[in-house]
């Protein structure tokens, strides 16, 4: 199981447009852009609705619960950084309530191998300093069966 | 069909050393690639009217130099002091096939006669692909944290996607790397012409970012290409036999910067930009006797051929098995080595292979009959660009 414990990681510096995520992340919430004309979730935040175009756009909470969409697993430590948790698995997770918007994350808590695309996740968050909050994500209990 | 087709040709290509470690800046390489290929066609300096390149470097986190780390049209003109020059254009977000479809529209309309593009690519000093510093800024914001710097890891995840999702293995992959390194052999401006690959080497080598392993990614070199662009008409009066530019297309579809793991974002990227060629050219995949594509890592070249139509989608890893890829085979591919054999030059390397090989100039690595040559300029979801060059006019 990868070692987290030494790695520094760098700091996510928020936007005016999206401290919002951030700001929730903090509270121990997930929260996404909406549009508010055609209600449809997107991550990373835009300008605009990808589905609808629409300019009104705001931040509302979502159940943390999805699946993996995609991963890869890690091993170049070009980054000295990240050196003590190779191999480590970097997933990318689709949430149930926000089909389409990806969010990126770690797979914690378990080994690398068991990052498949398909398997359920849940988020959890990792406290980075007084200001940052980082959504992550472990394996949920129920797996579909495979 | 394209009413321009086969009106602009390549005349002239040219080289420089391709090394891991330059003793030489940068803007040397490139104005010994530029040489070469105005010696190639036949022409004096004095007789390009014509500069463009795509400079950027690839790499995150190094400084850009003009003449150290990238070669800029401004670093060109000052270096060349060209007394005919009449047109120059330096292209950002196409990429380097952007640049040379910029040069051919410039000499269909008659901005200027003899064009030469280039791209010179620097192989910064410590690692290539840096993750943000101690803070992560923009679209990083979101995925930086999480350990992903480079394009590399950004297209390791669509093809565990790809992989699982369509029940490939990336195993079948070595085909495409042994044969690409086959290729190269015949290629002796190649950064690996000299050093094979075996089975053993490819398993053996250490995983980057998996499902990628170490030669799966093209390696980070110093060097430089460049060609000679001129009207068909212009071009039949040079030395080199022409190849001529049937056509050209390029991505018609981008999804939000920052979204990281779509595969779509490459197959709809391909395909766009591939339905206008073989609508401009009245050609499709059944035609082409020999494709180049785009090969930064490996599993680009999958997402090509499968988005460009030579084969269906989730079954690239069977089409380039038994042989078809061979420099004999059905389809023979990156004949040049690709950028797993050249070293990462990005995709005018790939243009210059289809030029050739459409003008039968190809050497011992040439392709039996190559009427039709394809080239896939730079992976789909980037900045992809497409060619045909044809062996005549038609």
């Amino acid at each position: 199981m990868s070692d987290w414990s030494t790695v520094t990681r760098p700091i996510p510096v928020p936007t005016e447009w999206t401290k919002p995520f951030w700001d929730a992340a903090k509270r121990k919430s997930l929260e996404l852009q909406r549009c508010q004309a055609c209600g449809h979730f997107q991550h990373p935040p835009y300008a605009t609705c990808t589905k609808c175009v629409s300019v009104d756009l705001k931040f509302e909470p979502v159940r943390g619960g999805g699946t993996i969409y995609a991963y890869t697993i890690m091993y170049h430590t070009g980054d000295k950084r990240f050196a003590p948790a190779v191999p480590y698995a970097s997933i990318i997770v689709e949430l149930d309530a926000a089909p389409g918007a990806l969010l990126a994350g770690n797979l914690l808590g378990v080994p690398h191998t068991e990052a498949k695309v398909g398997r359920r996740v849940e988020v959890i968050f990792e406290t980075l300093n007084d200001e940052i909050t980082l959504p992550q994500f472990r394996l949920a209990a129920l797996q579909p069966a495979e | 069909m394209w009413e321009n087709r086969c009106k602009i040709a390549v005349s002239g290509v040219g080289y420089s050393k391709v090394s891991r470690a330059a003793d030489v800046p940068l803007a040397a390489h490139a104005l010994e690639a530029v040489k070469g290929a105005i010696e190639d066609s036949g022409l004096e300096m004095s007789d390009i009217d014509g500069l463009s390149t795509y400079p950027e470097l690839p790499a995150t986190g190094h400084a850009e130099v003009d003449g150290i780390s990238v070669v800029s049209v401004n670093c060109m003109m000052a270096m060349l002091k060209l007394p005919s020059l009449t047109w120059h254009m330096q292209v950002g977000n196409n990429n380097i096939g952007g640049a040379v479809q910029t040069a051919a529209a410039a000499l269909l309309a008659g901005l200027c006669k003899h064009v030469v593009v280039w791209r010179a690519m620097h192989n910064p000093k410590g690692t290539y692909q840096n993750l943000p510093g101690a803070q992560a800024m923009g679209p990083a914001q979101f995925t930086g944290p999480y350990g992903f710097g480079g394009p590399g890891q950004h297209m390791a995840v669509a093809y565990t996607r790809y992989l699982e999702r369509n029940n490939q293995s990336r195993d079948k992959m070595v085909t495409l790397a042994l044969a690409q390194r086959k290729h190269t052999q015949h290629n002796p401006h190649a950064f690996f012409h000299g050093t094979p690959l075996s089975r053993e080497d490819y398993f053996n080598s250490r995983m980057v970012a998996y499902p990628f392993c170490l030669f799966d990614c093209d390696i980070p070199v110093q060097g430089a290409v460049a060609i000679v662009m001129t009207t068909a008409e212009r071009a039949r009066d040079l030395k080199p036999k022409p190849a001529y530019l049937a056509s050209y297309g390029q991505r018609l579809h981008f999804e939000v910067a920052g979204r990281i793991g779509s595969l779509a974002n490459y197959m709809e990227g391909g395909a766009s930009s591939a339905k206008l060629t073989w609508e401009r050219s009245g050609f499709s995949p059944k035609d082409v006797d020999v494709a180049q594509i785009y090969d930064g890592f490996s599993a680009s070249v999958i997402y090509g051929l499968e988005s460009y139509g030579f084969c269906k989608e989730g079954e690239a890893l069977d089409y380039i098995q038994d042989g078809r890829i061979e420099l004999d085979g059905e389809l023979p591919l990156n004949t040049f080595g690709g950028s797993l054999g050249t070293g990462r030059i990005h995709g005018l390397w790939h243009i210059i292979e289809g030029a050739l090989q459409a003008s039968g100039r190809a050497g011992s690595r040439q392709v039996k009959d190559a009427n039709v040559s394809f080239v896939g300029a730079s992976a789909p979801i980037v900045t992809g660009t497409t060619f045909i060059f044809t062996r005549e006019p038609y």
